[in-house]
């Protein structure tokens, strides 16, 4: 089976430490819920993604080099 | 006026209204059908129960005293005989009769399951999901037990009959039960089964043998077990199914015993809807305002159509009650039972499918309750997103090349209609008197004046001078509008902010609004009967937001593609084209002409002295006049030489299309970006017309004999199209010997079909080479094309080369008869001529065959855009309100309305387009921008300290404001 993650197209997918995560909440000031969703079983997600982690997705942009967003996975 | 204060909305809660509560809110039980008595007066506690409000002005409410346009209206109520189902709840019902049980009504859920769907109710609200998905899976789960977990009662199945009859379906012993015992016991000898005799049946099913037979003769009923036994012995099925109309009022019973935290599970609030509700009582009657009697022009009266709705229920309702206390026959009270559901669900929804609507006596179906709600026309698109207003006109537009761009001309009649309100100060006192002294029929005049203590007055013709004399500061004045005032002006469709702009009034005669022709891409507009709107605006706040946000000079860049949409279009391009292609000569008074309606009265340096000593301008040097003096510019343009700027002055190239016109014109995008706005209008509008005076000078002008070309041109084009003819009959031959080869994943006859397509676009093309060669640089075609003013060289080879294919759905014209095109040709004929190709140029003239296919071809166009119009415009209704509530905050973010975030940074990049130049070929030039600043910045200290200040642009409010701006800048200020 091919492993989409490693496509050129699929950007990082990583999963936020605690620390980070009331850090980027903070500075949004949203609950974890406020955050775009991405399904558990979506198979750009690095194996350790467990439903309730935030995920910090880093890719390349046209206007801005990378642009950074944050994913909540839900089931 | 009595103001009240504007109150904010805490929260909004939906839910079931209890029957008490319909009676508590009502002002009158309604028991009588009929509406007025022989007098003329409403009859008490009939349908126009003076209590349910007033309609007459001039009377008084029963209710709240208040009289007709302060009164609300009151609710009535009316006092159902029998229970009825609400018809906007049938889903739920079905639903909730379903899952719970029929004999203890409690939830087919034990408790573990119950508490997996409570978390998961929780859950979705949490993230906003939709509720219905869990309770609906909550549902699907319940009715797979086959009993009560609670009391063990047997669950049936309940089948609903649309819209609101529900059936319990239960598996009973079939009458036939002894027959069909017996013929399967008789066997199959074909099919190999064998005869069953009574002993073995008894044996098999361990019944008695006597039972058996008393089964066999029909004076028994098995019981259920004895029934599974002999159905898998003798592998028959015994049953049959029996339905059991469930009356409203058995359900009613039924959701009244369901526990409330059983409902939780389920997603309804307990507190504030219980389930009975559903099911109603109590019919709430809408208050007299909510459907008003019309009095005709002959004396009668017209009642509303729920009026008449209402009239039907009362009616079937008293029918209904005096049969049952006359102790009529069970099948007449249910079938006026069906009738009074029947008149309450038409009451609130009359397009139920299966259900005939009910219909007025002409035949035309009533628009009752949700009819009044929904659609276009409805209470929501209708009446609350879209309204009527006032202040507002609609005309024909026509073009008025010496309007500014910002600028709009109102017709004196709308001018005269459409009133600005005026506050008297001291300062203003005079103006106001003399509008007011103008009266209303004189220009700028008033209509109206509000005195200090509310009271309004209305300017006559005779009261005015009178009226002039008594207005004081304090007063309101409702004045014509005047030069310089502000609008907003729009053509539908408005498919992007641009088609909403604000232009500054100019009053003239006649009966046409008018504007500058280079605001007709943003509007999309022509004049070949376009009409639209003008918007009035009714305050300071709309008119200083208009001013600064939305008016046409803002809008010169477009937020679509960061590019100019606002630029000289057609034959101001043909202008700016001959007035810089060659670099023409113009003595003194012809180089004043071209810049007679620019700013510039003073010509510059001549650029030179021609041979009779009289001293010259070149057009390079004409134009550059309007440039700024600072510009610097080098680029490609659309004549594919180079455009350089220095200095603002143009020394090389052609100005055209990709120079100053719309959709991206580079000096107008340049200007408008290093310059700002206003710079920007005064370069387009003087751009347009400096090129309106150069083409008057040079004269420009097409007609049939420029695009004609000699006879000889004509014979090597007859010869090119009868060679591609040979060829393609080369082509047929070879496919019908069988030695064509197919091109790789085609057919032969594809391969064919491509091959001829190919032969004769070919000859089209040479043809129009041919023609080309006769057109000389100057042909106004040529120069059309050339500047991309308008057409193409297609266009020029259509008209004088040959039309070339025809098409229909990408391929040569194929359909009509069988095997043929038309009649003319013979069958199966794959030639250029029958299919299609239009061998003839527009100037030599179509043959009819070449008409036809022509119209073919020009039909699938006409038809396509329309699709595609009608298509985009339902896709973008989608799109919009898809995305209506995301708003971009000011921390970066772009949210909805329940604050998820849908993008971390406004677009990934956090720009506006329109605030960046960028583009797939050209990158923000970082560097260019950095040394422009850093050049200027250098100069002085206190430049310097202007930049790193809070230096911002001037915002220029009016044209005509700015020669006092101009003044007030050399003015040093006094801290």
């Amino acid at each position: 089976m091919v492993d989409v993650s490693q496509h050129e197209l699929v950007p990082e997918h990583t999963v936020l430490d605690e620390d980070v995560l009331e850090e980027v909440l903070a500075e949004y000031d949203i609950d974890r819920t406020d955050l775009p969703k991405i399904k558990r079983n979506d198979s750009a997600l690095p194996d350790e993604a467990e439903i309730g982690d935030v995920i910090k997705i880093v890719r390349d942009s046209r206007t801005t080099d990378q642009a950074v967003v944050y994913r909540l996975v839900v089931e | 006026m009595q103001h009240s204060t504007p109150k904010d909305i805490g929260s909004i809660n939906f839910g079931l209204m209890e029957p008490e509560e319909y009676r508590e809110m009502s002002a009158t039980k309604i028991i009588t059908a009929d509406t007025y008595d022989d007098d003329g007066f409403p009859i008490d506690m009939g349908l126009m129960d003076p209590r349910l409000g007033v309609i007459d002005p001039g009377l008084e409410c029963k209710t709240c005293g208040k009289h007709s346009g302060s009164c609300n209206g009151h609710f009535g109520h009316i006092e159902l005989a029998a229970p009825v189902i609400h018809v906007g709840f049938t889903k739920l019902i079905r639903r909730l009769l379903r899952g719970t049980c029929r004999e203890c009504s409690r939830l087919l859920l034990t408790e573990d399951e119950r508490d997996e769907f409570r978390d998961d109710i929780t859950e979705s609200r949490k993230l906003g999901r939709d509720l219905n998905d869990v309770t609906k899976a909550a549902i699907r789960q319940a009715r797979k037990k086959d009993r009560c977990p609670f009391c063990g009662e047997i669950q049936y199945d309940i089948d609903h009959e649309k819209p609101t009859t529900y059936y319990e379906v239960q598996q009973v012993l079939t009458s036939e039960y002894s027959q069909r015992i017996a013929a399967a016991m008789q066997g199959d000898e074909e099919e190999g089964i064998e005869r069953t005799s009574p002993d073995e049946l008894a044996e098999e099913t361990e019944i008695e043998l006597t039972r058996v037979n008393e089964i066999l003769s029909g004076s028994f009923r098995p019981r259920e077990s004895q029934r599974k036994a002999i159905e898998k012995a003798l592998d028959i099925d015994l049953t049959e199914e029996d339905t059991n109309k469930l009356m409203p009022s058995d359900i009613r019973d039924w959701f009244e015993n369901i526990p409330d935290e059983d409902i939780e599970v389920l997603g309804i609030d307990s507190d504030r809807s219980r389930p009975e509700w559903m099911i109603l009582t109590v019919l709430p009657v809408p208050p007299v305002t909510a459907r008003p009697s019309i009095t005709l022009d002959n004396g009668q009266r017209s009642e509303d159509d729920l009026t008449h709705k209402l009239v039907d229920i009362i009616r079937i309702n008293q029918r209904f009650m005096e049969n049952r206390e006359a102790g009529a026959p069970q099948l007449i009270i249910e079938d006026l039972w069906e009738l009074l559901q029947y008149h309450v669900t038409t009451f609130m929804d009359n397009e139920i499918s299966g259900t005939p609507p009910a219909r007025h006596r002409s035949g035309r179906p009533l628009k009752t309750l949700s009819q009044r709600l929904k659609g276009k026309e409805g209470r929501f698109r209708g009446s609350l997103s879209g309204k009527r207003v006032n202040f507002s006109a609609r005309t024909v537009i026509s073009p008025d090349p010496t309007l500014s761009l910002n600028e709009v001309g109102v017709p004196d009649r709308v001018a005269k209609e459409m009133t600005q309100t005026m506050n008297v100060t001291e300062r203003n006192l005079e103006d106001a008197r003399r509008f007011v002294s103008n009266g209303p029929e004189g220009h700028p005049g008033a209509n109206y004046v509000r005195r200090p203590d509310g009271r309004r007055l209305k300017v006559t013709e005779k009261n005015c001078e009178q009226l002039a004399e008594k207005v004081e500061a304090g007063w309101e004045v409702n004045r014509h509008l005047i030069d310089g005032d502000i609008v907003i002006f729009n053509r539908q469709p408005s498919l992007h902010r641009m088609s909403i702009m604000a232009h500054e009034v100019v009053v003239m005669p006649y009966k046409t609004f008018r504007l500058n022709t280079v605001v007709c891409p943003p509007y999309n507009a022509d004049f070949d009967g376009d009409e639209m709107n003008m918007h009035a605006l009714q305050n300071e706040e709309a008119r200083a937001e208009a001013r600064v946000l939305m008016r046409v000079q803002e809008q010169i860049l477009s937020p679509r593609f960061g590019e100019n949409i606002i630029g000289a279009i057609q034959d101001h391009i043909s202008g700016t084209y001959l007035l810089t292609h060659d670099n023409p000569r113009f003595n003194e008074t012809q180089a004043l002409d071209l810049l007679r309606a620019t700013r510039i009265d003073e010509l510059p340096e001549p650029s030179g002295i021609d041979d009779e000593d009289e001293p010259f301008w070149t057009g390079h040097d004409v134009f550059s006049e309007l440039l700024p003096d600072d510009l610097n510019l080098e680029f490609t343009g659309t004549v594919g030489d180079d455009v350089i700027i220095e200095d603002g002055q143009l020394l090389e190239g052609t100005i055209a299309e990709d120079e100053v016109g719309e959709f991206g014109g580079e000096i107008v995008d340049t200007i408008t970006k290093v310059y700002g706005n206003t710079r920007s209008r005064i370069f387009i509008n003087e751009v347009s017309t400096l090129a309106m005076r150069a083409i008057m000078h040079f004269g420009f002008s097409i007609g049939i004999d420029d695009e004609t070309i000699p006879a000889e041109a004509q014979d090597r084009i007859d010869e090119t199209i009868t060679d591609a003819n040979d060829r393609v009959e080369e082509l047929i031959e070879a496919y019908e010997n069988g030695e064509l080869e197919s091109l790789p994943g085609r057919t032969i006859d594809e391969t064919l079909e491509m091959k001829i397509m190919q032969t004769l676009s070919r000859a089209r093309d040479n043809a129009g080479t041919i023609a080309d060669e006769h057109f000389e640089d100057d042909n106004p075609a040529v120069v059309m094309a050339n500047s991309g003013a308008r057409g193409s060289m297609l266009n020029l080879t259509q008209m004088a080369g040959a039309v070339g294919q025809q098409a229909v759905r990408g391929e040569r014209i194929n359909r009509g008869y069988e095997d043929r095109t038309l009649s003319h040709y013979e069958q199966n004929d794959l030639s250029a001529e029958a299919h299609g190709f239009v061998e003839n140029s527009y100037t030599s003239g179509l043959t009819p065959r070449e008409f036809f296919f022509h119209a073919m071809g020009g039909r699938e166009g006409l038809v396509d855009t329309a699709v595609r119009t009608s298509k985009s415009g339902y896709l973008q209704r989608r799109l919009i309100n898809a995305l209506s509530e995301l708003e971009s905050q000011y921390d970066g973010t772009v949210r909805d309305t329940s604050d998820t975030i849908v993008q971390f940074e406004f677009g990934e990049d956090g720009t506006s387009p329109v605030k960046v130049s960028s583009g797939d070929d050209n990158d923000v030039d970082v560097e260019a921008i950095a040394d422009r600043v850093l050049d200027s910045e250098f100069e002085s200290e206190a430049e310097r300290e202007e930049f790193f200040g809070t230096k911002r642009e001037v915002t220029n409010l009016s044209e005509h404001a700015d020669e006092r701006l101009a003044e007030g800048a050399e003015v040093t200020s006094d801290d």
